[in-house]
């Protein structure tokens, strides 16, 4: 486990484009295929769209922070993620959360926590839910290669000019 | 995925997902003994994976899984031995004059070829089960002398009309939509759906039409530049044909919607408006193989589904079919009631093997390599995504344990064409209904509707609705509501949609008490049509 403090700053973020979005749920089933039915990828209905939530990985997570049991860490690749056996399902982290990511499963007793799929980072892949994603409204990317498309990165999502302009 | 990265590998895709006519590569990685778990890797013709392609490596392993022939007798279930029970089979079939074969039409065409010839071998009528509206498509589009394009040519486009909500329907096509989009910000996209779902989100333009028979109506008045019939409303299609005339290459894009009779003309309105645009059309269709199982199934000289439930047989044999959820429960039980020996052949328990006196394991379609037909000019020739389980055999392998198995389908031929005239939209009060066939929700029968992941997702059968007809019904989202229709009652949970127009609702396609509101009668002109239902508190 690495200290919140020294972790280096994680590069890449999974980000959304609001605009290439059609809420086809892909993100979600993948990942809930990827890590044991737990469902990483949430989605919530702001009412003229259904979209996906994906963890903004926070320099400062609160989630770590809060977790009595050490189970939400931040390692050394700055990635936040969760130590499945340590979770005690207590729903800290999920209060915490500022953005409404995290969720509490019921069934397994255990929190999801996208994790970026390190597994599939090491052999040089993108995390699922953006490898499914038909229409690339999910991207793993840089803020600088977001902004090489002249957008910028807001939050968890991209804005900007943008080609495709979905009427919200 | 982008298109660039799409082509990242020169291999051909070793098995493709034939859930829908996208037919998307597919990938599995062992994750441990007996584990796999899909493989989104980028290649060949990749360009992601819907929901649905997700679900296929959860099937394989799926814990309901048939892995025994048995017989359901007097004294409970018997299991036997497969070679016996593949004999007694054929026996049953050769042993009477009224016999039949229903087979799913998502298995590879030479396999639905092998079952026709298996049928003849045995005197046996045969027929090949595709959804009503895939098959009312093809056989409106197959020899109207269109030109037909794949949904991976669509980034050519520089005009389109979609039909049916595409995107919620076959999102994988989305991709090639919005890249073509992407280079053309200001192409022409004019969209015409039942509901004004998500594609409409992304439209230049979009009319909402009535289900059914409004689809075409809306398509007629683009072709024939009158819209007065359809009201006020539809004012500007008058003018799409001129927007899509000016495009070198305009495309319409058609996914069957609801309806048999509503959507030959459909299909009938698409060739006519696509003859006078010199528009390519690109057909998508629920049933990957749709196109390959309509063609092989007239190639056979096959009947009717409905031709041979409305006549029962005295001994039915059902290969990977699930007639009675899949089309109108009521009147399909009824039918296989009547049948004196039922025998099943399939991957998965459900309502016709639980009917059946003899039931054999068999893998699933994408178990085994094969070919299917996309759609016209896309053969696409697939292996095994997975090796089925130990013991369990391919429907051709148990063909060949009683002399049949190996053949070959006929595709060249388009099916002859087929039109029908629109009843137009029901008469009578009360809120007009339709099936919904949500992309994840999709237990109407197929594949995968046995899997977790879209239980876990909506478990219930719900009920869209317009938040002005819930008001007016005294109902909410998510309270509980009674559907009163022409075939009975069905209880479902209240889900109010923006995107739902006044007067109009959908129902969960999953399932058959749902279905049997309808009242549809097989071989009837109005079956798998809209009708008129009222809805209440419970």
């Amino acid at each position: 486990m690495a200290d919140i403090a020294t972790a280096k700053p994680i590069e890449k973020r999974v980000v959304l484009d609001l605009d290439r979005c059609i809420g086809c749920k892909s993100c979600m089933a993948a990942c809930f295929y990827g890590h044991k039915e737990l469902h990483g990828v949430e989605f919530v209905d702001i009412g003229p769209a259904l979209l996906p939530v994906v963890c903004r990985q926070c320099a400062d997570p609160a989630c770590v922070e809060t977790c009595p049991a050490e189970a939400m860490v931040r390692d050394a690749e700055g990635v936040v993620a969760r130590a499945m056996f340590h979770c005690r399902s207590c729903g800290s982290c999920v209060r915490a959360c500022p953005f409404g990511v995290l969720s509490l499963q019921i069934v397994g007793h255990q929190i999801a926590k996208c994790d970026l799929c390190q597994d599939r980072l090491a052999r040089g892949l993108e995390p699922r839910c953006v490898a499914v994603c038909p229409t690339r409204a999910l991207r793993f990317a840089t803020v600088a290669e977001i902004e090489a498309d002249g957008l910028t990165i807001l939050g968890g999502r991209v804005a900007g000019e943008h080609p495709i302009r979905r009427r919200l | 995925m982008s298109s660039s990265a799409s082509s990242q590998s020169g291999r051909p895709p070793a098995s493709r997902c034939l859930l829908c006519n996208v037919g998307c590569p597919v990938r599995v990685m062992r994750a441990g003994p007996d584990q796999y778990l899909p493989d989104y890797v980028p290649h060949a013709g990749y360009a992601g994976l819907c929901g649905r392609g997700s679900v296929l490596v959860e099937l394989a392993d799926h814990p309901d899984r048939l892995r025994d022939a048995h017989r359901h007798g007097s004294e409970g279930r018997e299991v036997l031995d497969l070679r016996a029970a593949a004999a007694e089979m054929a026996e049953a079939l050769r042993g009477t004059d009224s016999a039949a074969v229903i087979v799913d039409g998502n298995y590879d065409v030479d396999t639905l070829a092998a079952v026709g010839a298996f049928a003849k071998s045995v005197k046996a009528k045969w027929a090949v089960s595709v959804p009503p509206s895939d098959e009312a498509l093809v056989r409106g589009l197959d020899s109207s002398g269109c030109r037909f394009i794949g949904p991976e040519a669509l980034e050519q486009a520089d005009a389109m009309l979609l039909i049916g909500d595409v995107f919620a329907t076959h999102p994988v096509a989305a991709h090639w939509i919005l890249e073509a989009k992407t280079r053309q910000p200001r192409m022409p996209m004019l969209v015409v759906a039942a509901s004004a779902g998500v594609t409409a989100d992304f439209a230049s333009a979009s009319f909402q039409a009535a289900p059914g028979a409004g689809l075409a109506a809306a398509v007629a008045a683009v072709r024939t530049g009158n819209a007065s019939a359809l009201g006020p409303r539809a004012k500007g299609l008058a003018a799409w044909k001129d927007q899509l005339k000016k495009a070198k290459q305009p495309v319409i894009v058609v996914a069957a919607d609801a309806g048999r009779a509503s959507v030959l003309a459909l299909a009938a309105e698409v060739a006519g408006l696509a003859r006078e645009l010199q528009a390519a059309v690109c057909p998508l269709t629920t049933y990957g193989n749709a196109w390959g199982a309509v063609r092989a199934a007239a190639a056979g000289g096959a009947a009717g589904v409905e031709d041979i439930l409305k006549d029962p047989p005295e001994a039915l044999l059902v290969i990977g079919a699930d007639v009675e959820s899949a089309l109108a429960p009521q009147a399909v039980a009824s039918a296989l009631g009547s049948v004196l020996t039922l025998v099943y052949i399939g991957p998965m328990p459900n309502r016709t093997s639980r009917r059946a006196g003899l039931v054999l394991p068999a893998a699933f379609a994408f178990e085994q390599s094969g070919r299917a037909l996309l759609g016209p000019g896309r053969e696409a020739a697939f292996e095994p995504l997975l090796a089925p389980p130990a013991g369990v055999p391919t429907v051709r392998e148990i063909l060949a344990l009683v002399g049949g198995g190996a053949a070959k389908a006929d595709l060249a031929s388009p099916v002859a064409a087929a039109t029908a005239r629109a009843n137009g939209e029901p008469k009578g009060e009360g809120l007009l209904l339709v099936l919904a066939n949500d992309p994840v929700h999709f237990a109407d029968g197929s594949l995968t509707r046995e899997a977790r992941w879209p239980q876990a997702v909506i478990p219930r059968p719900v009920l869209l609705l317009a938040e002005e007809d819930a008001e007016a019904a005294g109902l909410a989202d998510g309270r509980r509501a009674i559907i009163q229709g022409p075939g009975g009652r069905a209880e479902v949970e209240v889900v109010t949609d923006a995107g739902q127009a006044r007067g109009q609702a959908r129902a969960s396609a999953a399932f058959p008490a749902v279905r049997d509101v309808f009242g549809w009668k097989l071989g009837g002109p109005d079956a798998f049509e809209p009708v008129r239902v009222r809805v209440g508190k419970v």
